[in-house]
């Protein structure tokens, strides 16, 4: 699924959060977003995901205005924070709500679920506690699994190695990538790591004050040297 | 810093916190409507310490007029330990966020436990204490008696403040705490009025004198007794602070119902599912589900047993209240416990549009509960069968819809498992709680007046058919128009998540 990003504009009274001309995400592409604190990479997954106003521009999903039509959440998967969750439920019982309002039966959750066991190394499912009593990292896990579950043609993650234990932060990676590879979606990563970003992402965008300034392709590792000579690592 | 320094600063903090509250430049309505009603209540007071004096005069013959109010002291008491319930917050919720800082919490907990005495709001019952005093004792006993008696009068309800402190403390911890007080005061009330001669009455008459004759073992006995309330507070609000700070409920669930009897209804079940433990796993939501329907059961048992609420208005007015109130609770500020997963929810299509339909299902099938509370009513014919199915249909049909609209602009959201103090919602709320609670009964009482009984009840009923049969048509007119306003209500609901 491509998404193109036109004269989108946000601005949070004087500063501007987001000031994209022009970008464009190919279809099938693996993205990674990487900028400063307050650089505007949340404001513009929250954009994309229509979830504040934009003052000017739009989002484009394949051929939907991301404004206009509610089509395009049939086909995306995201996790920002966790205001995706709903912390009175068990975990189980928040994947079994996801699954069921999507129309997927008990046996496909079961079937998706297994493949993801070694990430949430029995520390999520299984358990009699509310989100609210989970630790962030396991939350983190939790939303991440959730957004996966549907098989979305376009997966955005806000920051997904945050709070995970180095060993999750392995699985994911692997995750992501193998999902990118089994199933062709669009996926966007934010991401402070920039090793993480680069290990996994072909092609990353640095964001600063809101402008992309910079479009790294990045097919055997080479935009490391340019990131870290950028944020002076 | 010094200590006063200190003070100052957690003072003002604390000042800081309410003006700078999200919604505190949002709701001037409220503000204004919070103004006006504390000047109306001063003013009601006022006019009863002008009034009662001569009134309670002729009471009793040879008793002077404030013998007589201080043989009410214990009402008066009572009223204002209840009343605290909606404005009065506990030191330990105030003292978490300097839980962490270099500040000794001893002395934060005897700064706000002072501010518990020193506070303005005891003083609010010397409305009716000045004039009536200065009518009634300064004539007889002169300004100093009359400046005693006050003075006993305050330290009375300062003792009451920090009764009420450790009594919500308890209530925080469990809502069943609630019946502790609640005995003790219809303890109090049986001795006040079951007996032929009331028992209380001569000591605590003799309790305000000796406070106006000055007598300085009575005050210090009363301050004594303050201390140790102080004192008991104090305990427990240090161990209360630890639990604040480190605040997880019960880890593990005991009981983690499937509700697989709405499997069948697919996504709507769901939603149900989503709707009831909303309900039963939030402390806020729960407790607050608790205490209205003890009000409920309350007021059809007075109504069974006795004849206190055998008139025509407040027959129908218990009736309505039942069937209204624990939907109007909820619904008046729908939407607003989803604030704090709303991105979620708005992120999955129209699952907004199904969590109207699955409220306005949960909150009809609900309206059964009135119906079996108020059966022994009808059986004994205290309460027609008309009048419980017209309010029945009406609120189903008529008043949810309009509850319901309240989803297009609600956009506070609202702690799911924190006590909220002092949010008494915004203007359009209001409105809608009033409408919600007086509209039927005018519909009925001029269609009864018009056609006579009991067609102001089946013009109810038919009503709420039509609106239960269109309840189609107006869920998806509010999504339409949710969605319209989506951007704000959502930028509301994050601004105000965790205030």
């Amino acid at each position: 699924m491509e998404i193109q990003i036109d004269n989108l504009k946000k601005c949070f009274g004087e500063k501007v959060a987001v000031n994209i001309d022009h970008f464009q995400v190919h279809s099938g592409e693996m993205l990674g977003l990487v900028g400063n604190n307050g650089a505007g990479k949340s404001t513009l997954f929250r954009l994309m995901l229509d979830l504040i106003k934009a003052d000017t521009g739009r989002v484009l999903m394949g051929d939907v205005n991301v404004a206009e039509t509610e089509n395009w959440k049939d086909w995306t998967g995201a996790y920002i924070d966790d205001s995706f969750l709903i912390d009175y439920l068990t975990p189980d019982e928040y994947l079994q709500f996801v699954a069921r309002i999507s129309g997927y039966s008990e046996e496909d959750m079961n079937n998706f679920l297994a493949d993801y066991e070694k990430f949430m190394a029995g520390e999520v499912c299984g358990q009699k506690k509310l989100i609210r009593n989970l630790s962030a990292g396991n939350k983190q896990k939790l939303g991440i699994v959730a957004a996966m579950m549907l098989h979305p043609k376009v997966l955005i993650l806000d920051e997904p190695f945050n709070f995970l234990d180095p060993s999750s932060q392995s699985a994911i990676k692997h995750l992501l990538t193998r999902y990118n590879q089994d199933t062709g979606a669009t996926i966007l990563v934010s991401s402070h790591n920039l090793q993480h970003t680069v290990e996994i992402c072909p092609r990353i965008a640095l964001l600063e004050h809101g402008v992309i300034i910079r479009d790294i392709a990045n097919h055997n590792g080479e935009a490391i040297a340019e990131l870290e000579n950028y944020f002076e690592v | 810093m010094t200590k006063y320094q200190l003070y100052k600063l957690i003072r003002r903090n604390d000042e800081l916190k309410d003006e700078r509250h999200p919604m505190f430049d949002r709701n001037r309505f409220m503000k204004f409507l919070a103004i006006f009603m504390w000047l109306y209540e001063a003013a009601i007071l006022v006019f009863m310490g002008v009034l009662l004096p001569s009134g309670f005069r002729g009471m009793y013959n040879g008793v002077s007029a404030f013998h007589v109010l201080d043989g009410f002291v214990l009402y008066l008491l009572m009223c204002d330990f209840w009343m605290r319930f909606f404005f009065q917050e506990t030191p330990a919720q105030k003292g978490r966020p300097y839980a962490l800082l270099p500040i000794r919490r001893s002395f934060l907990m005897h700064i706000y436990l002072s501010k518990t005495a020193l506070n303005w709001g005891n003083l609010f019952w010397f409305f009716f204490l000045v004039p009536f005093g200065l009518i009634a004792i300064v004539p007889l006993l002169g300004w100093w008696a009359f400046i005693l008696w006050l003075a006993g009068w305050w330290l009375l309800i300062v003792f009451d403040a920090y009764l009420y402190l450790y009594a919500r403390t308890l209530v925080s911890k469990s809502i069943f705490w609630l019946l502790l007080p609640l005995a003790i005061h219809v303890g109090l009330l049986f001795l006040m009025l079951w007996p032929k001669e009331n028992i209380l009455d001569i000591p605590l008459t003799e309790l305000m004198y000796q406070y106006t004759v000055g007598n300085p073992l009575v005050f210090l006995a009363t301050l004594l007794i303050i201390a140790l309330a102080y004192w008991a507070c104090y305990r427990q609000q240090m161990r209360m602070v630890y639990n604040e700070v480190a605040q997880k409920e019960e880890v593990e669930m005991k009981n983690t119902s499937q509700m697989v009897f709405l499997n069948r209804y697919g996504a709507l079940g769901e939603y149900l599912k989503l709707e009831m433990k909303m309900r039963l796993r939030n402390k806020t939501v729960r407790t607050s589900f608790l205490m209205l329907l003890a009000i409920m059961l309350f007021f059809c048992t007075v109504s069974y047993f006795s004849d206190a609420y055998s008139g025509a208005f407040m027959k129908s007015f218990i009736c309505l209240y039942n069937y209204v109130v624990l939907g109007m609770t909820m619904l008046i500020s729908i939407m607003c416990h989803e604030g704090n997963y709303i991105d979620g929810l708005m992120s999955r299509r129209e699952s907004i549009l199904k969590l109207l339909y699955a409220k306005f299902y949960f909150n009809s099938a609900i309206l059964l509960l009135p119906f079996l509370l108020l059966l022994p009513l009808m059986i004994s014919g205290k309460m027609s069968v008309w009048m419980n199915l017209g309010y029945m249909f009406f609120t189903a049909g008529v008043l949810y819809p309009i509850c319901f609209q309240m989803a297009v602009y609600n956009k506070e959201t609202l702690p799911l498992n924190t006590k909220v103090t002092g949010k008494q919602g915004n203007w359009m709320q209001q409105v809608v709680s009033m409408v919600m609670l007086f509209l039927p009964i005018g519909i009925e009482k001029i269609a009864t007046l018009l056609l006579g009984d009991p067609w102001g009840f089946i013009l109810l009923i038919l009503l709420g058919f039509i609106g239960l049969a269109l309840h189609k048509y107006w869920l998806l007119n509010i999504y339409q128009r949710f969605m319209q306003r989506r951007y704000v209500n959502m930028e509301g609901f994050r601004a105000s998540r965790g205030s």
